[in-house]
């Protein structure tokens, strides 16, 4: 026999200005199995709870129900009363007569009607709540970065000063990712490779940091607190403990006419090379696609000249797998091209702008290449084509950013601030030349961005001109751009050197699949969702498993730090016990009725759903049959409707419950 | 007027013209960021072909010329109104101020206009006389703009009303009035005043 107790709150005025709570305390009382009930101004506050809690212990309550607002806005508050009375916390329930009674209903009569009837629904269902009991996993406490860019570098960093182990994944042979591409960053002028490759060393001397370069995540298992992450080590070609990084072998390689990707393809490097020449690790890497001996099977000097003999052709591709408890994902972004893409892409290139086919037109990073003291022309900014100074740069903004047209609808956030930083470089370097910027709107909000906007037009002399260009193209070694300026209603002509499209951030190539290992949901740009986007920015949906940088959407690298900073913490308040605790309001199958159709799999987007195999004694196998995993079930439920046979339950919410709720009315 | 494409590159943009518009005006054109408010309060924007806003957007690109091909400097009353308003700081009306002296010094295209004559008969008459003429301000004006009987009616009104003079009133101090003149003219030879 249950012995239920029934508290009716005010909330202030909100409840009882058109509900008469007396008169749902007096008529609650009345119903079966209520053995006490009352109302009170403000339940959530000490005084209420100490009413709940107190009528618990002096009543002898089985069962709670609480009738005030949303469960999102108090359930934990009053299931900790409960619980903290002696009482299992999911014998409290909530009836919601505040956003789905006060609020919308104006006649007090009705509206008191409507309460009662609520409250009788919560009593009747909460007569067959079961005691749950909360499930704890244990935690793995190390933790996996994906990405070694700044976003990687800063989570991988904050977490391992934390005294927790990290495995840092880059799929290229160095860490640093775009970051250490750049010249400068906004909005203070520091060098990039200055503030960036002190972290890339102290990363890689870390002693609670594994870092693996040149690898890629092959498969992702388990769930939170407890994944297993399967790593390929692609095949270097050099013994990683064996190399000094004299770079004799670079000096000695003799095919030096490879574009280098990371120079944005100006500058050329050999086929057994580092990246840029601060490396981390500063091992170098074979090209197998460019290397002679790989082609042609001669060749072979890089490992005449090696002293300590660290090259190996042979060397293959390795599986290594790591377990961790948490995941941080920061694989970053990648720039628009305007080329013609492929068809069935759903991003178009940009036959105005030439398709790429103009050398004098080139993208902000490769800017950024130019004007890097590091890059291929030494910090020089000259044209691609001749190599002359140019004179006339026009910069145009928004290039595939903000045009449905071109299938990109967002705003790359990071365009207008960095393009009114390539125009102070350029000032800074060509001092009798003329920066143009062609722009739609200058969105630069953030600390001293408006500032540094401004100052590149009224210091730096940037001519900036509000309009989109139309088109452009070669006349001799100039490029007609045509566009206009829609503050004075003209069109506008200019006869550049060189044009520099601000081209819009998109997630890296291969973002969807790496998400569909790590079972992430994205959105249509395959960029990564966050769990909420504002409350939760760092979480994904999937449990133990966050987001830092340019991933989870286009991002400057202040934005991206704190992200980064923000995940390891969270990746930090999990490992900060020994077991993780979650609330039981998870699915469960019912062993004796389950086909093992699958369905349940099939729909869970959490990948809860394990499979199980139910043998006889003799150990002759029976049935193979779905399992949830209470670790990794979030309780959505679809599982529950999506059953043919009715064999799954979820926790809290099984059909026994919802009718009797239903039976009440 | 006919809207001309625009050529913009370093020789298109006369910086140097722009910057002498700064210095005369005292306010800095690059400030502005094109929010359209100095247009939006201005009283006579619907009389002028160029707007303030664009004016100011025209000296960003160096292209004073098709400022002074317009008559929108004229038009300006010097209210105030706009620099008052700007949130950049930018003092238009100085700018206009500015832009109507090159316009005097160039013999912008822009000299037949009645306003920049009435203004010189204004002065010259105050240099004359030592203060203002009406009549003959009036009837010089009439006769310089081939306008004979411009505003003929008002005449007897202003007689009654005393405020037309048969004859012109000297002033005492004509010789003082005279040292600003030519001081002023001293200065402009120096290049120190406008």
């Amino acid at each position: 026999m249950s012995r239920i107790g029934v508290f009716i709150c005010h909330c202030g005025e909100n409840i009882s200005r058109t509900v008469d709570v007396e008169r749902v305390a007096s008529q609650a009382s009345l119903m079966a199995g209520v053995a006490f009930s009352t109302d009170y101004k403000y339940m959530c506050s000490d005084p209420g709870q100490t009413l709940v809690k107190k009528a618990i212990a002096e009543h002898n309550l089985t069962h709670v129900v609480v009738a005030a607002c949303s469960p999102r806005m108090h359930e934990r508050t009053f299931r900790k009363a409960a619980e903290q009375a002696g009482l299992n916390p999911y014998l409290c329930e909530m009836a919601n007569i505040r956003e789905h009674c006060s609020w919308v209903h104006e006649n007090r009569e009705e509206a008191t009607q409507k309460a009662i009837e609520i409250v009788g629904m919560l009593i009747e269902r909460v007569k067959k709540n079961r005691i749950l009991p909360t499930i704890t996993v244990p935690v793995t406490k190390r933790a996996l970065v994906i990405g070694g860019g700044i976003a990687g570098i800063q989570a991988a960093l904050d977490v391992a000063d934390c005294g927790h182990q990290v495995v840092l994944v880059e799929r290229e042979p160095s860490i640093g990712g775009h970051m250490a591409q750049l010249s400068e960053t906004f909005p203070t002028l520091d060098c990039s490779q200055c503030i960036m490759t002190p972290k890339m060393v102290d990363l890689a001397n870390h002693p609670n940091i594994t870092l693996h370069t040149y690898s890629e995540i092959e498969q992702v298992d388990g769930y939170i607190g407890n994944f297993q992450v399967t790593i390929r080590k692609k095949a270097r070609s050099v013994d990683e403990h064996k190399c000094t990084g004299c770079g004799i072998c670079i000096t000695k390689c003799p095919q030096k006419k490879i574009p280098n990707i990371f120079d944005c393809n100006i500058g050329m490097r050999t086929a057994i090379y580092v990246p840029f020449p601060q490396a981390v690790p500063n091992v170098p890497v074979i090209d197998r696609e460019n290397c002679t001996m790989f082609k042609s099977g001669k060749c072979g000097v890089c490992q005449k000249v090696c002293g300590p003999g660290a090259i190996d052709f042979t060397q293959e591709d390795i599986l290594i797998t790591e377990p961790v408890g948490a995941i941080i994902v920061a694989t970053g972004f990648e720039l628009y091209t305007i080329t013609e893409k492929a068809k069935g892409s759903p991003i178009k290139g940009y036959g105005e702008f030439g398709h790429g086919k103009i050398p004098d037109v080139i993208d902000g990073m490769t800017f950024e290449r130019l004007a890097s003291a590091s890059g291929p022309t030494g910090g020089k900014i000259l044209r691609p084509s001749d190599g002359k100074e140019p004179k006339q740069v026009v910069f145009i903004q928004c290039v595939g950013s903000r045009s449905r047209e071109k299938g990109i609808s967002y705003c790359s956030k990071v365009c207008c601030m960095y393009t009114a930083k390539h125009t102070m470089l350029y000032h800074h370097k060509v001092h009798d030349g003329q920066a143009y910027v062609f722009f739609m709107d200058a969105r630069v909000p953030g600390k001293s961005y408006d500032e540094f906007w401004r100052r590149s037009i009224e210091e730096e002399e940037a001519v900036y001109i509000r309009g989109m260009v139309s088109r452009l193209y070669q006349k001799g070694d100039k490029i007609v751009v045509m566009g206009s300026d829609i503050a004075v209603g003209v069109q506008v002509e200019i006869e550049a050197d060189l044009v520099v499209l601000a081209t819009a951030v998109q997630p890296q190539k291969g973002a969807d699949l790496l998400a569909q290992k790590l079972g992430i949901s994205y959105d249509k740009y395959n960029f990564y969702s966050e769990a909420h986007a504002k409350l939760r920015p760092v979480e994904c949906a999937t449990a133990g498993i966050y987001l830092a940088g340019a991933c989870q959407g286009p991002k400057d690298i202040p934005d991206t730090v704190s992200q980064a900073s923000a995940a390891a913490a969270k990746v930090m308040a999990l490992f900060s016990k020994d077991r993780l605790e979650r609330e039981p309001i998870v699915a469960r199958v019912k062993e004796a009725t389950c086909v093992g159709c699958f369905a349940c799999k099939k729909v869970c987007a959490y990948g809860a759903v394990e499979e199980k195999e139910i043998r006889d004694r003799q150990g002759n196998l029976l049935k193979v049959i779905a399992y949830v995993n209470p670790g990794v079930c979030a309780g959505c439920g679809t599982c529950q409707a999506t059953c043919p046979s009715k064999s799954v339950e979820l926790d809290g919410y099984t059909d026994e419950q919802i009718v009797a709720m239903i039976e009440a009315l | 007027m006919k809207k001309k494409k625009m050529h913009i590159s370093q020789e298109t943009m006369d910086v140097e013209m722009v910057r002498k518009v700064e210095q005369l005006s005292g306010t800095s054109v690059r400030r502005c960021f094109q929010c359209g408010k100095c247009s939006a309060g201005c009283p006579m924007a619907t009389f002028m072909d160029h707007p303030p806003n664009r004016i100011v957007r025209l000296l960003q690109l160096g292209q004073w010329q098709r400022i002074l091909a317009g008559r929108s400097i004229w038009y300006c009353v010097s209210c105030e109104t706009c620099s008052t308003r700007c949130p950049n700081q930018v003092h238009l009306a100085s700018i206009m101020d500015a832009l109507r002296k090159l316009s005097w010094d160039q013999d912008g295209p822009s000299k037949e206009s009645y306003v920049q004559l009435a203004n010189k008969l204004f002065l010259q008459n105050i240099r004359t006389y030592g203060r203002q003429y009406e009549l003959r301000l009036a009837a010089v004006f009439n006769v310089k703009s081939g306008q004979f009987l411009k505003d003929m009616m008002l005449g007897p009104k202003l007689f009654a009303k005393g405020k037309l003079k048969v004859f012109h009133q000297k002033n005492k101090n004509i010789s003082e009035v005279e040292k600003i003149f030519s001081r002023i003219d001293e200065m402009r030879r120096k290049g120190e005043a406008l």
